[in-house]
């Protein structure tokens, strides 16, 4: 008994030595790999590599990540240019830079990265690191204050009121009187989803004439991800008469589809086009009534089609604010719901059509300011913050 | 006496044995799942883990003191809720509410730093004095209502999560727009703790007192446990509650007293996290992990207040590894796999010791003098 | 040539810094019962480890029935039809008597248990041995005895036909030590072989064939015990000559120092009182003695005099000073010293080093500290002096670890301590429980020393002899009232036993 237990001693410490020894030598092989992928950088600088950074989430968060890694890596892989992502260890700018220099020492020298949450990041890193381009998605101007966006860096926002101005005004148009906006986290991008949504509902309902019988509540869950809490006031919402609830952060959308799904309810996604995903995961293709696109994924494309064609200098050190570039074809712009999927019945494409040209020409504003709730003629009840 | 068998059943010597063993063993797992996962880069993923942050002493000797110097800074709270929870452990009291201690020791030393705009060290006297209240409010439910402090702990653990959010998540302290607390460093930059050999560190500004403090506090846990009066009860208190009240002892007023001082500790540990400007407080759904891989890191550490630092370094270390593994081939959560398989190993310390111990497990019938048996031997 | 059915032949066991066995020989008849004898920590434990398969010895051989055997666990053990009983029993108290009996052999049949077949084979048992056991009791409700007795069925299930009994009578009372005598006869009758491990000379000179004397891991004979004496016995044991009475010269009571006055203690089991109404005294230079079969109050009375329990009504006066409701520090710095009836729960923190346990009620004088910081060095000297001065042995000093002590030292070290102590009073419960006779002769002297000295003694003891031999007064408990005050010279054990038993009851104690 006693020998038994000695040898399995014995054996493992065997195992531990020859793991130590396949441990350093493995170390001196990445040393090696490591020094000539630096070789190879310096060598031929036109070989562009490209990382990205997740945010808070992580990139199968059927959002923001997701789609910012889906188009970084559909376009390296179209390109052959060589592709990783990185996750930081935990949620704090410190942990954000340890990835950027992560992936720096890896020779990347492409760094796309989604979210406000990089924008203290990119202040810390940028000049020291000028050979290295950063694509900046949703970073404004607001998250960088004073700071002047250095040559290798280009943020880009957008501007998501018209998105959910257009989601929010398709909606009462299709009929809907009772909905509702769940937030992720308090942060401009989603305030200006949700208060254009609340000016797109009550611009309809005016149109309409049923400005009295629309309410939209209007709650943030706290956090990019569904959970019990959410859920459970989304179920009450739903059983209080809500019929579609526009599901606005990252992977939030589970709870409003979980809640909406016991009761027939509907949902309205974000960023991307939602209704696959939804109907995939929860086998409801009408649970999805549209979606309040903003286009990352274009973005993503165009900026590094661009940048590997040497046409950087069109957004060295800028922040552009993407929107409405085309009154007539609305595939073009950054803002949009999907016509591919397109369900709403009494809502048509040319009625959308038409609201994106008015939207483009300036017969229709609206107000991107993320202060306070916009003044309506329809009813908004706001709730406090879930989390 | 062979001498080297009686090295082996040195309790110092098998307590690290095991504890290396059980690390050894967790690294040998992570690497078993890694080859499962993608067998070809098994090798080259183990050592980026292990690498670790010293990839960058290609990029420069400053890059990768600046990591170096945030691996230590990021060690501070696991070591400390360790020690937390390894000091009441001596008493025989589980302080499993380290993890709401840690978070009351939150709320105090931000919303001092962040509200009230106070002096660094009376911020981190706050998160002290705060966490000390939480584990006494354990330790009086425990001593006089003979509530069990794990479910104190639990409970206060809860408790004390919902009232950060709550105070934290108010508009004194939080960025209601970015949803996270506000930079100490921009509102009150009197509430960061000094630095401390940040130049050495390639210039890494998180680098404070906090490390040597962390240092003198394992170094005075180890001098009270073992030197002093007041060790000395504890420590009998938690071998032998009963010989403990024979001998006179105020079982009452230790146990109290232990779970203030493992609680100020714990919200120690807090303070020295948050007031480097490091890590800025967001709205939890759950109680922070800290306290709770702190009950590894303690038994990883053997219980003892120094193994403990390098038990914390280690965990620390493979956390930080994680980050370095291809995506392209590998999740980077394994490492947290890897650190969840090693933390579950801690519990087998004991295991591995009673083997190491198996020959000499069956008390000793110590009755003649050694010095004839020597001789005898001879 | 002898029919032997266990030999074990020049057994050397060695243990780093000791060696435990040291070329023993040990040979056991069919159907004897044969004694092994020695002091705390001669080795026997050992030997018997060895025999069970629990250590492997470094020299010599096992045979059974003429041929070599090897045993490396306790299943070769058994398979070879060894069985033992433990000092401390290894019973499931939430299972079933028949479960215990059955558990780790249980009979099946398709994976299914067949309880009734194993039902009748332990009833059959049961009853050829006269063990009387009820086989649907639990063992948590059932006495020490009677777990005892499912011990030894436990044996007899599995057909062994060599039991070992390591040292059986220790929790026994002495009804059923009795008892257990005329079953280890039966069982020898029927050809079983039983090996008895003992430092009790009464029981060995009542029911053992042969006795073999171990003294410090040594061999030292083997005799036969129609041919021997006590005396004999214990010369071989302990390697001198014991007394066992005690020398006394007649006690010379001066002051009272301890008086108890109508203390009662609630029962924390039932409604009733478990100490009730008990008052006496005790005075300087006098050792009283309170009686009692166990489980009749001593213990409670004892918590609550010493304030390990709480006490319900009454008043106890130390030295003149009220110190009913005062804290055990206080009883402990002002003149008692208490030597627990259980040293693993109370007397001892059995994983301190001897060092600490040693100033375990003093650390906090400043003897033994400045500033909070323990006085290393004098610490060392205060344990070295006192096991010296009390001869008590252990591996490493002072640095011992007293878990790893013998129970004997152990108990030195506590008496020892306590004896040292400043104090006025010393209550000894049982202060010689499960000690060989070298260690209660010299705990009795030192006993007597103390009350020679002028201190006052409250013996509260099971052990008649004890009561005997060393009180000056003895106080009988019975349900928790003091029945009877005799004095032990005047008095015999037959009466003693009345008042013990309850038939007696003295009633000018009553009337108080």
């Amino acid at each position: 008994m006693k020998k038994k237990l000695l040898s399995v001693l014995l054996v493992a410490s065997m195992v531990a030595t020859m793991f130590v020894g396949c441990g350093s030598s493995s170390d001196s092989a990445s040393k090696d790999s490591a020094s000539t992928e630096e070789g190879a950088a310096d060598a031929a600088t036109s070989d562009y590599r490209i990382a990205m950074i997740t945010d808070s989430g992580d990139i199968t968060d059927m959002s923001f990540n997701q789609t910012t890694y889906e188009a970084a890596k559909a376009f390296a892989d179209k390109n052959g240019a060589e592709f990783q992502y990185y996750k930081p260890t935990e949620d704090s700018d410190d942990a954000r830079i340890a990835s950027f220099e992560n992936a720096v020492t890896d020779g990347y020298n492409v760094i796309v990265v989604p979210g406000y949450l990089f924008a203290n990041m990119i202040k810390e890193v940028a000049e020291d690191y000028p050979n290295v381009t950063i694509i900046a998605l949703d970073c404004g101007e607001g998250d960088f204050g004073d700071y002047k966006l250095p040559e290798n860096v280009c943020s880009f926002t957008y501007q998501e009121e018209l998105a959910g101005y257009m989601a929010g005004f398709a909606a009462v148009k299709e009929g809907y009187t009772k909905l509702g906006f769940l937030g992720g986290m308090a942060v401009p991008a989603v305030i200006r989803y949700g208060y254009g949504f609340v000016q797109g509902c009550n611009d309809a309902a005016v149109e309409l004439g049923n400005a009295s019988d629309v309410q939209v509540n209007y709650v943030y869950g706290g956090q990019f991800f569904g959970d019990e809490a959410i859920t459970a006031q989304m179920d009450t919402w739903y059983s209080n008469g809500t019929e579609v609830v526009f599901a606005c952060g990252g992977g939030i959308y589970t709870s409003a589809c979980e809640a909406a799904q016991k009761v027939d309810g509907k949902v309205i996604g974000v960023d991307s086009d939602q209704s696959g995903t939804i109907s995939q995961q929860y086998g409801d293709d009408s649970l999805c009534v549209t979606s309040a696109m903003k286009g990352l994924a274009p973005t993503v494309d165009t900026t590094l089609t661009d940048l590997f064609a040497g046409n950087w200098s069109n957004y060295a050190g800028k922040i552009e604010n993407l929107g409405i570039v085309s009154g007539d074809d609305p595939s073009l712009n950054y803002v949009q719901l999907p016509t591919e999927t397109w369900s709403m019945e009494k809502f048509t494409v040319d009625d959308y059509k038409d609201l994106v040209s008015k939207l483009y020409d300036g017969s229709i504003t609206v107000d991107n300011s993320t202060d306070k709730m916009p003044a309506t003629e329809i009813t908004v009840k706001e709730y406090d913050n879930i989390h | 006496m062979g001498q080297k068998e009686s090295f082996f059943k040195r309790p110092a010597v098998q307590t690290l044995l095991a504890s290396v063993l059980c690390a050894v063993l967790g690294i040998i797992i992570g690497f078993i799942i890694l080859w499962f996962m993608n067998s070809e880069h098994a090798a080259e993923g183990m050592g980026a883990i292990l690498t670790n942050f010293f990839k960058y002493r290609i990029a420069s000797t400053k890059t990768l003191m600046k990591y170096m110097g945030s691996f230590l800074v990021n060690s501070v709270p696991v070591i400390l809720c360790a020690e937390a929870i390894l000091f009441a452990y001596k008493a025989g009291l589980f302080n499993i509410g380290a993890a709401g201690q840690y978070t009351v020791g939150i709320i105090a030393s931000l919303y001092t730093s962040l509200a009230l705009g106070w002096n660094w060290f009376f911020c981190l006297l706050a998160a002290i004095v705060a966490g000390g209240i939480w584990g006494l409010i354990a330790g009086i439910f425990k001593a006089y209502f003979n509530v069990n402090e794990v479910i104190a702990g639990i409970m206060l653990n809860w408790i004390g999560l919902y009232i950060c959010n709550i105070i934290l998540g108010g508009e004194a302290c939080m960025n209601q727009s970015k949803s996270e607390t506000y930079e100490i460093t921009e509102v009150n930059p009197s509430g960061i703790l000094p630095g401390f050999m940040q130049e050495f560190f390639g210039g890494n500004q998180y680098m404070t007192i906090a490390i040597p403090i962390t240092v003198v506090v394992a170094i005075i846990i180890l001098i009270v446990l073992n030197k002093t009066t007041f060790g000395y009860e504890l420590k009998a208190t938690g071998h032998n509650k009963e010989a403990a009240k024979y001998a006179g002892m105020n079982a009452k007023r230790n146990i109290m007293f232990t779970l203030l001082i493992s609680g100020a500790i714990a919200g120690m540990a807090a303070g020295l996290l948050y007031l480097t400007g490091i890590q800025h407080y967001k709205i939890a759904s759950s109680v922070p992990g800290m306290g709770f891989t702190g009950i590894a890191v303690a038994f990883l550490g053997g219980l003892n207040p120094i193994g403990t630092i390098f038990a914390g370094l280690f965990v620390e270390y493979i956390t930080l590894g994680g980050q370095y593994l291809n995506t392209n081939y590998y999740n980077p959560q394994v490492a947290d796999l890897m650190i969840a398989i090693i933390i579950y190993l801690c519990g087998f310390v004991l295991f591995f010791k009673t083997i190491l111990n198996r020959p000499g497990k069956v008390k000793v019938n110590a009755n003649a003098e050694p010095a004839k048996t020597t001789k005898k031997e001879v | 040539m002898e029919d032997y059915v266990i030999e074990m032949l020049h057994i050397t066991k060695e243990f780093p810094g000791i060696i435990a066995n040291d070329d023993i020989t040990l040979q056991l008849k069919r159907g004897e019962i044969h004694a092994l004898l020695g002091e705390n920590g001669a080795g026997k434990s050992t030997l018997m480890s060895v025999l069970f398969g629990l250590y492997t010895p470094e020299k010599g051989v096992i045979k059974k029935d003429g041929k070599e055997v090897k045993i490396n666990n306790p299943n070769d053990a058994t398979d070879l039809g060894i069985g033992m009983v433990h000092q401390h029993f290894m019973l499931v108290d939430i299972f079933s008597v028949l479960d215990n009996i059955i558990l780790g052999s249980e009979p099946s049949k398709f994976g299914f248990l067949t309880k009734a077949e194993a039902r009748k084979k332990v009833m059959d048992l049961s009853n050829k041995y006269n063990l009387k056991v009820d086989p649907d009791a639990l063992i948590e409700d059932i006495t020490v005895g009677m777990q005892q007795r499912v011990e030894i069925l436990k044996m007899l299930y599995r057909d062994n036909d060599i039991l070992i009994f390591d040292e059986p009578t220790a929790v026994l009372t002495p009804q059923e030590i009795d008892e257990l005598m005329k079953i280890m006869k039966d069982l020898a009758a029927e050809g079983k072989s039983i090996l008895f491990i003992t430092h009790k000379l009464n029981e060995i000179m009542e029911v053992a064939d042969r006795c073999s004397i171990l003294r410090k891991g040594k061999y030292i004979g083997t005799v036969d015990v129609a041919n021997t004496t006590k005396e004999e016995l214990s010369s071989m044991m302990v390697g001198r000559n014991v007394k066992f009475a005690v020398d006394k010269e007649e006690a010379k009571p001066t002051k009272e120092v301890l008086k108890v006055e109508n203390v009662c203690v609630k029962s924390k089991i039932h409604s009733n009182d478990s100490v009730h109404n008990v008052s006496f005294n005790v005075r300087a230079g006098e050792i009283v003695c309170i009686a009692g079969i166990d489980g009749n109050g001593q213990t409670e009375f004892v918590g609550a005099l010493t304030g390990l329990d709480d006490i319900s009504s009454g008043k106890i006066t130390l030295c003149g000073e009220d110190i009913t409701k005062k804290s055990i520090r206080y009883k402990n710095t002002h003149g008692m010293s208490h030597i627990p009836e259980d040293r693993h729960k109370h007397g001892l923190v059995l994983d301190y080093t001897l060092e600490e346990n040693m100033i375990l009620q003093r650390y906090f004088e400043p003897a033994f500290q400045k500033g909070g910081i323990i006085k290393k060095k004098d610490m060392r000297a205060y344990s070295d002096r006192l096991t010296n001065a009390f001869d008590v042995r252990s591996g490493q000093g002072a640095l011992s670890k007293v878990r790893s002590m013998s129970g004997g030292n152990q108990q030195k070290a506590i008496v020892a301590r306590e004896m040292d102590r400043e104090h006025e009073l010393l209550i000894a419960v049982q202060p010689t429980r499960g000690l060989d006779v070298g260690a209660i002769e010299y705990i009795h002297k030192e006993i007597v020393k103390e009350r020679d000295a002028g201190k006052a003694i409250l013996l509260v003891s099971l052990e008649l002899d004890e009561v005997m031999n060393l009180s000056d007064r003895i106080l009988v408990m019975y349900e928790g009232e003091i029945v009877g005050e005799v004095d032990p010279k005047k008095t015999t054990l037959q009466e003693l036993g009345l008042y013990m038993s309850g038939a007696k009851r003295d009633d000018r104690r009553e009337a108080k």
